[in-house]
């Protein structure tokens, strides 16, 4: 029956009021019934392979710590579609949501899920720790924020501030909770530049004491994880004043709560109240009115006080002394950009999954429906992300690597590979989660189907840790600084990955086919090239600025498009290495071959990033070019969509109910029940 | 040979009423443990049925004081021994595909559970919509007691007990009462036996497979049995503090710590019921709930498949022969398990039960195709 028709007999019978009982046309109708994607859609390579290796390490350690939390009732299961799903009630009060964040911690704890966290030491220790916060802060990034600020911050500055009696004091009750741990850095006036703290200890001689001093309103302590309830302890960072001399930024421990719970004389705390996000972590501000501590609680690593009073640094110089200072920070940002990573995959496999069940218009009359991921356009919005996500994925894993195999001659590599994939991960997760959110229609804005809450649970990475745009810029610097270097060392660069500096400029064919659109080679060059030609007009630009005068601050500063830019493009150039490298470790195959198409869209999807005609790397037409390869590849990677997320390896209940049966999850009788 | 065959035909009896088809397992002699035959007409009856527009609603007991004591584990054995390990697999293969058919089935299915339901029988039962508990049933998966695992399913439905339930039940073989079935969700409804009659009567008069009405018509029937009070399942904190240890080692020694705090007869019970079992089959079968609890129904039984298999050849460990001489031939209760220690069976030699059998033979399970039927939601969520 044709459309018009059908409309004018259901107006006509609405508009007649005595119209018989008729409703056939109601149920002539056959309802949608949700088809689940594993019965259409084949895996076309092993999913628990391509699983290793994109967990990289600790897979049964995943997985036991995964039936850890779907087990047990403090994880809030809840039964959707004959599913259960476990995620937190972010419908509780703040302060329930904070309450509940503590006593999955304490079930954690008492199944020994810390064991060795503090106390252990090397490899395998760390990137066990490493795989257990990847799946915390799948349930939920509160519990994977407290138990960071405590592991992470408060018990890595003991482990790299602290020396041997620290370490014996604190480091087995830090792991066993015997105390709680937070980390006063950041005051109201002072975030990212640290060096301007303006907390002030001075040391009284007589009684062997450091005296702790809060002098003003901007420099409270804010954003303290754990300060505002929990923490019994805490990191305070200020300047060391010794005799009238600021020694610059040290680090001390202070007790803040008795073991009661109740805070200590001259310490006051408050609230940082309710978040857009990460509402089960109790941020507080802390003041300090002459706190005294012992002598003993400096931690003197880098620099201590004698008992009478002298200060002593091995480090003269105060520039490297401070640089030492915020290395623990380097963990913290390892964690956050690894985390984001995984983030993004709860957001993807959820949108996916959900594009391969929902339906929406028909090609022709009375023909069904077409699936969200059979749409080209459907597939051009979700595809590049997952090949995003698999390439992040193997940048991750290479930055733990760095970080667990850490040397002093590897921090400048580790400091500017962690910065620039934090804010590469963490910026991308926000883009992703946004796309998938509104690829999953109004069914993203439910806070239980998990992808619209997690871009406020996640925002706060952009700014943590480390300002992304600062740290970008940092990166630049740094690049900055390898170049003059080079120039010292007669043009030959060595580390991060810029060793292609020393050979000839890589050329980009004039007519890009799809043949060499596809080889890998060529997609490193043209991300050599972009990063190359950036840096080289990034130090023209900076050193004409010098010339004229101008500090290299303010040469830096004026310059930060062109910083922001090479940022991204040795960013994009040193993820893009480490997914050749893991695409390398496999034999030829099934799961190679498809793992090579992501690569691709991975390569040309950053190909297709506006600075390649900006500044004229591209032709518009070896754009064009580019920009058509990717609709190809997406459409011969939409077979292996469901694969590809099945991959991820993260179990269905921490996923969410339009993941699956979404039809029966809404059903009325699941409104009874 | 005729009257084989009809005796044959006589261990699945069928009733034809109206919109309902009760089956009867009829070996009371061998508590109704489940033949070869049986298996084949089970899966035969329930494809046929699937079929039947005039079958709304499959009911299944047992005849005698059980409902079904599992596999025929002496003709598994006689068939290893005659055939190879493939002729004793073939058993599993028809099992299991026979559990994936309930799993997934599109009509309900209602088990009586009036008496022993134990190993295959609950791979017979478990799988169905309703699951109907009397004071007279005794759940039990007792396959580490004799160098099995607990199969047909179970890493599915064990795994998704309360807690860590699933691996006490599974790995100690514990023996569950009606009342704590239903508790832990084992049953879906507690029927006093006198009742069932009347039940029977009841669901036979439907005229609808709609799972709703036919869960009301059971409730019509149902009470709420309360636990005694030495039910393990008042212990759940305990076991969830022991079982969700990492390793069989690790869930010991728990328990051992808790005895040391509590001089508890259970919690020694539990230890003595561990250290008899196989050090084999204790480990694979910890494995295999672990990982189930992250799988389908349908890839649980393909890989508890492979596993069997893996057992069935003895490649590794004799421990299934040896445990049926012990326990069901020779009775001395005695089985000498080789390894005879828990350490001694490293991650790697687990690893190699999960592998897929690499044999010319060999070959994984075929789960038959289901898509063609309309499947309710609570068959598709286990998928």
């Amino acid at each position: 029956m044709d459309r018009a028709y059908q409309r004018t007999r259901i107006l006509t019978n609405h508009l007649i009021l005595n119209s018989p009982a008729q409703t056939d046309c109601l149920t002539s109708n056959e309802c949608l019934s949700y088809s689940p994607p594993e019965l259409s859609e084949k895996y076309a390579f092993d999913v628990s392979e391509m699983r290793r290796l994109m967990d990289g390490h600790d897979v049964e350690e995943r997985d036991r710590l995964f039936g850890l939390i779907i087990q047990s009732k403090l994880f809030n299961p809840r039964v959707r579609g004959g599913k259960v799903f476990v995620s937190p009630d972010y419908n509780q009060s703040m302060e329930q949501q904070r309450e509940m964040t503590w006593k999955r911690i304490e079930y954690l704890l008492e199944r020994g899920v810390f064991g060795g966290w503090m106390t252990g030491k090397g490899e395998e220790v760390e990137m066990k720790r490493f795989a257990c916060f990847e799946v915390l802060g799948l349930f939920d990034h509160s519990i994977s924020i407290k138990l960071g600020v405590h592991f992470f911050l408060w018990g890595g500055a003991i482990q790299f501030f602290g020396t041997k009696h620290h370490h014996d004091k604190w480091l087995r009750d830090t792991e066993n909770y015997l105390i709680k741990g937070c980390f006063s850095m950041t005051e109201l006036g002072h975030g990212s530049n640290v060096r301007g703290i303006e907390t002030v200890t001075t040391y009284d001689s007589n009684t062997g004491e450091f005296i702790i001093n809060t002098p003003c309103e901007s420099a409270q302590k804010y954003w303290i994880g754990g300060a505002a309830k929990h923490a019994t302890h805490t990191i305070v960072f200020s300047q060391l004043n010794i005799n009238g001399t600021n020694e610059g930024v040290h680090a001390l421990i202070a007790q803040i709560r008795d073991a009661d719970g109740n805070v200590c004389p001259n310490i006051r705390i408050a609230d940082c109240g309710h978040k857009i996000g990460l509402n089960g972590v109790d941020n507080g501000r802390i003041w300090f009115d002459n706190v005294r501590v012992p002598r003993e609680n400096l931690l003197n690593s880098v620099a201590d006080v004698s008992p009478d009073g002298k200060y002593l640094s091995a480090i003269k110089d105060p520039d490297q002394r401070f640089a030492a200072f915020l290395s623990p920070l380097t963990a913290g940002r390892v964690n956050i950009a690894v985390n984001a990573v995984y983030q993004s995959k709860v957001g993807l496999a959820i949108a996916i999954r959900y594009a391969l069940t929902r339906r929406a218009f028909s090609l022709k009359a009375n023909e069904p429906e077409v699936l969200l991921l059979d749409y080209p356009s459907h597939q051009r919005r979700l595809l590049p992300l997952l090949a995003k996500i698999y390439a992040m994925s193997f940048g991750a894993n290479y930055l733990k690597m760095l970080y667990v195999r850490r040397t002093p001659q590897s921090n400048k590599t580790i400091h500017v590979v962690s910065s620039s994939f934090k804010a590469t991960c963490t910026w991308s997760n926000m883009q992703i989660i946004q796309e998938c959110r509104e690829a999953c229609g109004g069914q993203g804005l439910k806070t239980e189907n998990r992808v619209g809450h997690l871009k406020a649970e996640h925002d706060v990475q952009s700014t943590f840790e480390g300002d992304n745009n600062i740290l970008m810029q940092q990166v630049s610097k740094a690049l900055f600084a390898e170049y003059v270097a080079a120039q010292k060392r007669n043009k030959v660069f060595k580390g991060l990955g810029l060793e292609h500096m020393n050979k000839p400029c890589p050329v980009i064919p004039s007519q890009l086919t799809s043949t060499t659109l596809r080889c890998s080679q060529f997609q490193m060059d043209a991300l050599c090239l972009r990063e190359r030609e950036l840096l080289n007009r990034f130090v023209a630009d900076v050193s004409q600025c010098l010339a004229r005068g101008e500090s290299k601050e303010h040469a830096f500063n004026t310059n930060y498009q062109l910083a922001e830019d090479l940022g991204k493009a040795f960013s994009d150039r040193a993820i893009f290495q480490t997914f050749v490298e893991a695409e390398a470790t496999l034999a030829a195959g099934s799961l190679k071959d498809v793992l090579g198409m992501v690569r691709s869209l991975y390569a040309l999807t950053c190909l297709e990033d506006v600075t390649y005609l900006r500044y004229g790397y591209l032709s518009v037409d070896n754009a064009t070019a580019v920009r058509r390869e990717i609709t190809k590849l997406c459409s011969e990677l939409r077979p292996h969509a469901l694969a590809l997320v099945s991959s991820f390896g993260i179990p269905d209940a921490f996923l969410s109910p339009i993941a699956f049966n979404w039809i029966d999850a809404n059903s009325w009788s699941s409104v009874q029940h | 040979m005729a009257s084989s065959v009809s005796s044959q035909h006589d261990q699945v009896l069928v009733e034809v009423k109206s919109f309902a088809r009760i089956l009867t397992l009829n070996r009371p002699k061998q508590l109704n443990a489940l033949s070869l035959h049986m298996i084949s007409r089970l899966l035969e009856l329930f494809l046929a049925y699937e079929e039947d527009p005039n079958v709304k609603l499959v009911i299944l007991k047992g005849k005698g004081r059980a409902f079904c004591t599992g596999g025929d584990v002496a003709a598994v054995v006689h068939d290893i021994r005659t055939g190879g390990w493939r002729a004793g697999a073939n058993h599993f293969m028809k099992g299991y595909t026979l559990n994936y058919l309930m799993a997934t089935y599109s009509k309900p299915q209602v088990s009586l559970l009036n008496g022993i339901v134990m190993g295959g029988g609950n791979g017979a039962s478990m799988h169905g919509r309703f699951r109907v508990a009397t004071e007279n049933s005794l759940f039990a998966m007792p396959e580490t007691a004799v160098g099995l695992f607990p199969d047909v399913g179970a890493s599915y439905f064990l795994s998704r007990l309360p807690g860590f339930f699933g691996e006490y039940v599974g790995l100690t073989g514990a023996r569950l009462d009606g009342a704590e079935m239903l508790a832990c969700g084992l049953a879906t409804h507690f029927v006093p036996s006198a009742k069932l009659p009347m039940l029977e009567a009841a669901l036979c008069a439907v005229d609808s497979g709609d799972p709703e009405i036919i869960s009301s018509i059971i409730g019509r029937y149902s009470e709420q049995p309360s636990l005694k009070e030495q039910s393990v399942y008042n212990r759940l904190d305990v076991i969830d503090r022991c079982f969700s240890q990492k390793t069989v080692e690790e869930i010991l020694s728990a328990l051992e710590r808790e005895v040391v705090n509590r001089r508890d007869r259970w919690i020694s019970a539990t230890v003595q019921t561990l250290k008899r079992a196989s050090p084999t089959s204790l480990k694979i079968s910890l494995r295999s709930i672990r990982v189930g609890r992250f799988q389908g129904v349908g890839p649980c039984l393909v890989r508890e498949y492979r596993m069997v298999c893996h057992v069935l050849r003895g490649e590794f460990s004799n421990d299934f022969l040896e445990g049926y001489r012990a326990i069901l031939l020779d009775k001395d209760k005695n089985p000498k398990w080789e390894p005879s220690k828990l350490e001694l069976v490293t991650d790697t030699k687990v690893d190699r039960y999960f592998s897929k059998v690499n044999n010319e033979d060999g070959e994984d399970l075929k789960l038959p195709v289901r898509s063609k039927f309309n499947l309710p939601p609570y068959v598709v969520a286990k998928l």
